[in-house]
């Protein structure tokens, strides 16, 4: 499974791709929405995108508009991955279309949670 | 003794490969919180006699307790959904044809800790069914006074709705409260938690149509599980049903369930006649 | 920095408006930054609520609030201390040297969580700016400021802007 991080904190999109690495994704990265919609026009579509909110050029409200409007990105989940944690801006993501929501800080755990509810873990074996 | 390289190794792989879940070199902490109430159960020195002894001799029951006490967080709310999509797709649609339409229906979450799964319920059933408040009542029962407290405060942190609680339930059932998050009154109103300690005689409750004692006869030897499952019968409904751990069964413990698959998920209801 | 806008609708003291200092006191403060260090640095990496000596070389990190209140939140403390809290949020997926933009990135990272998360207390709706990392902003009334040690070393989050009752929006 493919994993597109895209957040403008470098620290951030290393802490990410860190766990999703660990998971089995292959992950690549990108510095804000207009770099992620660039990686996807270039042929590398993800099964998942977790974005952050607040980022130069295009935020991550903008990239989830960008990424609903496309019909050949349907099957992307998209998580938003971000410290913007007022009550509005959650449902104003998830009306825009993203599917899950993460609010910073987070743990490891949390993130593997938020992939279960997602059914995006990778290998999980039915205990 | 404390963890050889050699046992944490062998917890990890299995681990990883029965949950995909990697514990990093340095997790030996981890490893030895939550397996030693495991191994002081079993009557074994320390965690490394445990899993030394399921090592060399492995068996699937054990495996699996160390895989479950390694993997789920009673502090999480939907991480293993399974149980809770059971309630809404079998159980309550059963219990809802068999009960007049005036009967309240009562649920009882046992070893409840800050109130997750109390309000997991709650919000599950808000969402599935009309008249959800008014027509079912929750009792969340924990054996901390401070877990009680809590649970009745509703109140949980970033950190805590961060752990599996899906983003549109969070938005639909919680308000802000200062930098914490609130659960919405009227499902507050639907949970009421008290103080119970399980290996002793239980109060005065219910009768309940649907438990949940997910978690909690791990740490329990053979015959205070027997003790406990027998009082949790007589405080259930005779078409009740009980949700265990996936760690956990009755078989072999208490033969007076049966044991009946639900979704991807196993409840056990009492057998007749006992 | 913030600058102080007069829209005319500040509401006067006697109203019911709630004032910033009863919304953010430093208990909240803590209580978000000791949230993001268990969750960010380490399970068990505490922040001591005493006072020490901030370094020569101290550096801060810090986001703009703006919205029925218009504010900043900054995070300060020695260099050495700020290099050490990158390594220790990348954990093993640091390099073996980290470059500049590496612990100004982690700084800003953190003044990035403290500072959504202080805004999320708030009455909103607010916007968060970028983080900015650099020598202290000017310093603004401190509407409440947390001094603390972590691992000994001193660091401080002080909340600064409009003082008084919460604008209308």
């Amino acid at each position: 499974m493919r994993a597109l991080v895209i957040d403008d904190s470098r620290v951030m999109r290393r802490i990410v791709s860190g766990i999703l690495e660990d998971l089995g994704y292959e992950v690549q990265q990108a510095g804000h929405g207009r770099e992620g919609l660039d990686v996807m026009d270039g042929g590398w579509v993800p099964d998942l995108a977790c974005v952050d909110w607040n980022m130069p050029v295009m935020d991550g409200l903008q990239f989830v508009s960008a990424v609903r409007s496309n019909p050949a990105w349907r099957q992307l989940t998209i998580m938003m991955v971000t410290s913007e944690s007022e009550h509005g801006q959650i449902v104003r993501a998830l009306a825009a279309g993203a599917h899950e929501y993460m609010i910073k800080p987070f743990t490891a755990d949390a993130f593997r949670d938020k992939l279960a509810l997602l059914g995006m873990l990778p290998q999980e074996a039915v205990l | 003794m404390t963890l050889t390289t050699t046992s944490f190794d062998w917890v990890r792989a299995l681990v990883h490969k029965e949950s995909a879940i990697v514990l990093q070199p340095g997790k030996e902490y981890l490893v030895e919180a939550r397996l030693l109430p495991i191994a002081r159960q079993r009557g074994l020195a320390d965690v490394s006699a445990f899993v030394e002894s399921v090592r060399s001799r492995p068996d699937t029951d054990s495996m699996r307790c160390i895989v479950e006490a390694l993997t789920t967080n009673e502090t999480s709310w939907f991480r293993d959904g399974d149980p809770f999509t059971a309630l809404t797709s079998t159980v309550m649609p059963a219990l809802l044809a068999a009960r007049g339409p005036s009967e309240r229906l009562q649920i009882w979450s046992a070893a409840c800790s800050s109130g997750q799964e109390a309000y997991t319920i709650a919000m599950l059933l808000e969402d599935s069914m009309p008249n959800a408040t008014t027509r079912v009542s929750i009792t969340a029962t924990d054996l901390s006074r401070e877990m009680v407290a809590r649970t009745k405060a509703g109140r949980f942190s970033q950190l805590e709705v961060n752990r599996g609680l899906p983003a549109p339930m969070l938005v639909r059932h919680f308000t802000r409260a200062g930098n914490e998050w609130e659960v919405a009154a009227p499902l507050r109103r639907m949970v009421t938690a008290t103080e119970c300690n399980l290996a002793a005689p239980l109060p005065r409750m219910g009768p309940f149509d649907v438990v949940y004692l997910r978690n909690v006869l791990i740490y329990f030897d053979l015959p205070t599980k027997q003790v406990i499952l027998r009082r949790v019968r007589e405080l259930m409904r005779p078409d009740g049903w009980l949700f265990l751990g996936a760690a956990e069964t009755t078989l072999g413990v208490d033969d007076t369930w049966e044991r009946v698959v639900v979704g991807r998920s196993s409840a056990y209801r009492p057998k007749k006649g006992n | 920095m913030t600058e102080l806008q007069d829209t005319g609708l500040r509401r006067r003291a006697d109203d019911a408006a709630p004032s910033i200092t009863d919304l953010i006191d430093e208990e909240t403060v803590q209580s978000i930054a000791q949230e993001a260090w268990s969750a960010l640095v380490g399970e068990d990496e505490f922040l001591v609520p005493l006072p020490g000596d901030l370094p020569e070389d101290a550096v801060s990190s810090w986001v703009d609030v703006r919205g029925p209140w218009n504010g900043t939140v900054v995070i300060t403390t020695g260099r050495s201390t700020a290099e050490q809290l990158s390594r220790e949020l990348l954990k093993e997926h640091a390099p073996p040297v980290l470059d500049e933009e590496d612990i100004e990135d982690g700084l800003g990272e953190l003044a990035n969580v403290v500072g959504g998360n202080v805004k999320a207390v708030l009455p909103g709706p607010s916007a968060l700016g970028l983080p900015v990392v650099g020598d202290a902003p000017v310093a603004g009334p401190d509407t409440c400021r947390v001094d603390l040690l972590w691992r000994g070393q001193s660091l401080t989050i002080s909340v600064q802007g409009t003082a008084g009752a919460l604008l209308d929006q």
